[in-house]
């Protein structure tokens, strides 16, 4: 019965050919600490879940966010794992991210053929990053405001253009409702876009040429 | 890398896949693995540390201190070490060129070698990185302050920890001579709040003592925090705290209790230690704690440092009153005596106590609570109030604080100083005490009072300040703020709101009054001198605002005097009175103005004269001592001239040669200044200086 259903929709799709190009690929023996990347994986899917339910009673306004993430927290049906889950998912994220790419500098992995798999990971580190900072603020509390206060103050600092980046950050001079939307925004839509484009091209590589062998004392 | 290179790896490469495994199953069971524990671990933080919340940001709060998530926190340590304008390396450039470096490293690090021994450049670089990343996040954690369980016990050092190391740091280095109550009371430049919103007059006592005396802090958690609390005990009275370490169980308030001799078990470096923290070498405070309640806000004292140390150390009998029953009535005596217990309520004892008592206790009344006692003491005098030995008493810090403090306060305390400048600039309309009254410039108005519990209480310093900087312009309040084009600085308005302040302790007045309004006045003249005259003289001579009676005033239209006092000038303290008068009662000021300017001759000043001038001063400033203790004697001119010790006292023509002149000017180079409260006016000395170089004659 399996079988028959397997067959009738490879037939269709052609998933065979699919799982066996992504998972039954030989690959070169390697140690643990080559799961840093899955775990990365792991985590940025753990924030996209997570986050996408904390969203369902989450609300971005300064008059109700903080009572929402409140609501959050103490009314909704596990709503404090939810939350919590994506809390320390974020640090979680930041850390993988950067021992995985430590992994990478340390064996050589992003030279030759791999050094566009190395660029778009650069760019999936600064949007781990962007992720961060704009998630600070959401929940609204003192920590919140207080820390992204200073932060989006410390970009004011670069020469030239240090205001208008502010302004664009804050959404005019001071931080308000409009940054607590824009920040949102970017959080929720902006910066998981352009991870997912990333993610694909980054897997995409690492598929099609295989993850790196470790190398030896001569090479 | 070149074909050959590249040829070399993939071949490599396709034998470690040969002996490698397969994706699925082996290496994503590690996988796998490796994520399953992930998650637990994020179960378990969310069960039980669980996602932080705090309370609900309150842009307002600006004391809260920032401190952004731990990934981003060796960013915010860098920035440390990039004060100024050095910021932009640390937080735009350096991180930049990282990040640029990172992107660029395959174009950078090219050659074919991929083992981490063979490209010992780039993995030390990465390394160096790494460590410097980490060891900026520890140091931003270390610097941090420390949460509060980690305190055992020294709840001042919590305190500090909550609400001052976040700014501060570990720990505060002060000049000698600044005043910490006032100061953290008052908050200071921007970003320092003023903590008396938020904490108690006895926490922030422990505050002073933490951050000049932290070891006492410690000392006091240890041996003394069991049973009491810092904030019930700072700022107490010296000379119980001394008993109560000195005598053991054997001080009334530990009998009974075990307590340990503590001169026995704490060493003499560590009692003064705890001292000065209990009660701070803070001079301002220690005045206020132990010489006030017989000295009032301050001591007249023109001596020298060394003569104050050693009057303070020694205590003991160091004035002589007179007895004011032999010149006084009892009625008289009554007055002074309420007036010394609640100023407020007697303003009509004003000029006898400046008459009798300031000349040596200066402009301030020593304070009591007692009318039974502070009228014995005055009618008895003498020597009514035996000065503690303070030098067997403070710590060698306290003293040095307090003989600082005393030096600079006997040129007037900023209260003393405010009182002067209130009542020159503000009484006028505010009236003495604060009480309010009719509104010269509105008709109808009334100026509630300044003075009540409610309204000292509801406005903070920034705002009384900036409403007498500012004015309240739709009342009839010119700003008299230098900013504005007013009369007063900054130390000017300070010294004001601090006397304001002292108002609230003991309101003189409770209620508003009530005041009968008065009808505008429609006459030139008395709106010129109810509004005008405050600014530009009774004759136009000028005072606070400039003088009519410049010449260029009679080029001027009528039409261009109206506008200026009905527009007012944007960038002085000339308001416009438009928008409070009438154009008629304009008009009218108009008028009256064009009378002034053009009539007006000034009287010439008149030659000074010994039996109307000199002697009147003589009989308010010097004879109540010199009449009656002996000496020179300053009831008639042939007395002035000839008695005294050091007679003569007068050099006819040569006040600077005179001792009487040396002596008012606070020039001499024996004995103290005269009177020994203070100097008199300036324009008293003037009247004597003068009479002096006219030849002292007796006119």
């Amino acid at each position: 019965m399996v079988t028959q259903i397997s067959e009738w929709l490879d037939e269709r799709l052609g998933w065979r050919s699919v799982w066996e190009t992504i998972f039954l690929r030989k690959v070169p023996k390697v140690n643990w600490s080559y799961t840093l990347g899955s775990a990365t994986l792991f985590a940025a899917v753990n924030q996209a879940v997570t986050g996408i339910l904390l969203t369902i009673y989450y609300v971005p306004s300064p008059d109700q966010a903080y009572a929402s993430v409140q609501y959050i927290t103490t009314q909704v049906p596990a709503g404090w794992l939810i939350r919590g889950l994506h809390h320390y998912g974020a640090s979680a994220m930041i850390l993988l991210t950067v021992l995985h790419m430590v992994r990478v500098i340390f064996y050589g992995s992003y030279k030759y053929p791999r050094e566009m798999t190395w660029f778009t990971g650069v760019g999936l580190l600064l949007i781990v990053f962007g992720f961060g900072f704009s998630g600070y603020l959401l929940p609204w509390d003192q920590k919140a405001f207080w820390a992204t206060t200073v932060g989006t103050r410390i970009a004011e600092v670069t020469p030239l253009v240090g205001d208008a980046i502010l302004r664009i950050m804050r959404g005019g001079k001071e931080l308000t409702a409009i940054t607590l939307a824009r920040f949102f925004g970017v959080h929720v839509w902006f910066l998981p876009a352009t991870l997912i484009i990333l993610i694909g091209i980054h897997l995409y590589l690492v598929i099609r040429i295989g993850i790196s062998s470790v190398p030896t004392r001569e090479e | 890398m070149d074909e050959q290179k590249k040829r070399e790896y993939y071949e490599k490469y396709q034998k470690d896949k040969e002996k490698g495994i397969f994706f699925f199953p082996d290496l994503l069971f590690k996988d796998a693995v490796v994520s399953l524990l992930l998650f637990v671990a994020l179960i378990l933080l969310a069960y039980f540390v669980g996602a932080p919340l705090e309370e609900q940001a309150n842009p307002a709060d600006t004391t809260y201190t920032p401190r952004p998530e731990w990934y981003f926190i060796f960013l915010f340590q860098l920035l440390k070490y990039f004060p100024g304008s050095m910021e932009v390396i640390g937080v735009i450039a350096i991180p930049t060129i990282a990040i640029l470096v990172l992107a660029a490293l395959p174009l950078l690090d090219r050659g074919p070698k991929r083992h981490f021994l063979n490209r010992k450049l780039w993995v030390g670089i990465t390394a160096l990185l790494m460590v410097g990343v980490t060891g900026l996040t520890i140091v931003a954690f270390l610097e941090a302050p420390p949460p509060f369980d980690a305190f055992r016990g020294d709840e001042t050092a919590a305190l500090y920890a909550e609400n001052c190391a976040g700014c501060h740091g570990p720990a505060i280095s002060t000049s000698s001579g600044t005043n910490l109550h006032t100061l953290i009371a008052e908050g200071e430049h921007e970003g320092m709040p003023a903590w008396s919103a938020d904490l108690t007059s006895d926490q922030i006592d422990a505050l002073a003592g933490f951050i000049l005396s932290p070891l006492g802090s410690r000392l006091f958690a240890d041996n003394c925090g069991t049973c009491h609390q810092a904030d019930q005990l700072v700022a107490s009275n010296p000379l119980e705290l001394k008993q109560a370490l000195e005598e053991g169980d054997g001080y009334s308030g530990h009998e009974g209790i075990a307590v340990p001799v503590w001169s026995d078990t704490m060493a003499p470096e560590e009692r003064t230690s705890l001292v000065n923290f209990l009660i701070a070498p803070d001079g301002q405070r220690l005045f206020s704690v132990n010489c006030a309640p017989c000295h009032g806000q301050s001591v007249g004292f023109a001596g020298t440092e060394s003569d104050l140390r050693s009057l303070i150390s020694l205590g003991g009998l160091h004035l002589a009153m007179p007895p004011w029953q032999e010149s006084m009535s009892d009625g008289e005596i009554d007055l002074l005596a309420k007036y010394v217990v609640a100023p407020a309520t007697v303003p009509e004892a004003l000029p006898e106590y400046q008459q009798l008592c300031s000349s040596c206790h200066g402009d301030r009344v020593p304070k009591s609570d007692d009318f039974d006692q502070a009228r014995e003491i005055i009618a008895g005098g003498g020597s009514h109030q035996t000065m503690p030995i303070w030098g067997n008493i403070l710590t060698p810090q306290q003293l040095e604080a307090l003989v600082a403090y005393t030096l600079s306060a006997a040129n007037g305390t900023p209260a003393a100083i405010g009182q002067a400048l209130y009542s020159q600039y503000c009484s006028a309309c505010h009236g003495d005490f604060g009480e309010g009254g009719a509104n010269p410039a509105l008709s109808g108005d009334i100026i509630a009072p300044i003075s009540t519990a409610e309204y000292l209480k509801t406005r903070d310093n920034l705002t009384l300040r900036s409403v007498i900087s500012q004015g309240q312009p739709n009342f009839g309040m010119s700003p008299f703020g230098s900013t504005s084009g007013g009369p007063l600085d900054e130390d000017e308005i300070d010294a004001i709101v601090t006397f304001i302040r002292t108002w609230e302790d003991n309101p003189p007045v409770e209620l508003p009054p009530e005041i009968q309004t008065t009808a505008m006045p429609l006459s030139g003249p008395e709106i010129y001198t109810s509004l005008c005259a405050q600014c530009h003289g009774e004759a136009g001579e000028g005072g606070i605002g400039p003088s009519l009676l410049d010449a260029s005033l009679q080029q001027t239209s009528d039409r261009e005097i109206f506008e200026s006092i009905s527009i007012g000038h944007p960038i002085t303290s000339m308001i416009a009175w438009g928008e409070i008068l009438t154009s008629d009662q304009i008009t009218q000021i108009v008028r009256h103005i064009r009378n002034i300017t053009s009539s007006e001759q000034s009287p010439p000043a008149g030659e000074v004269s010994f039996s109307t001038d000199v002697l009147m001063i003589m009989e308010a400033k010097c004879n109540m001592c010199h009449g009656l203790l002996g000496g020179w004697d300053g009831t008639t001119y042939r007395s002035v001239m000839d008695s005294g010790d050091n007679a003569p006292v007068v050099i006819p023509g040569d006040p600077e040669g005179s001792l009487l002149g040396l002596k008012i000017l606070g020039a001499q180079t024996k004995g103290t200044v005269m009177p020994p409260g203070g100097k008199m006016d300036a324009d008293d000395i003037q009247i004597i200086l003068d009479w002096i170089t006219a030849g002292a004659l007796d006119n």
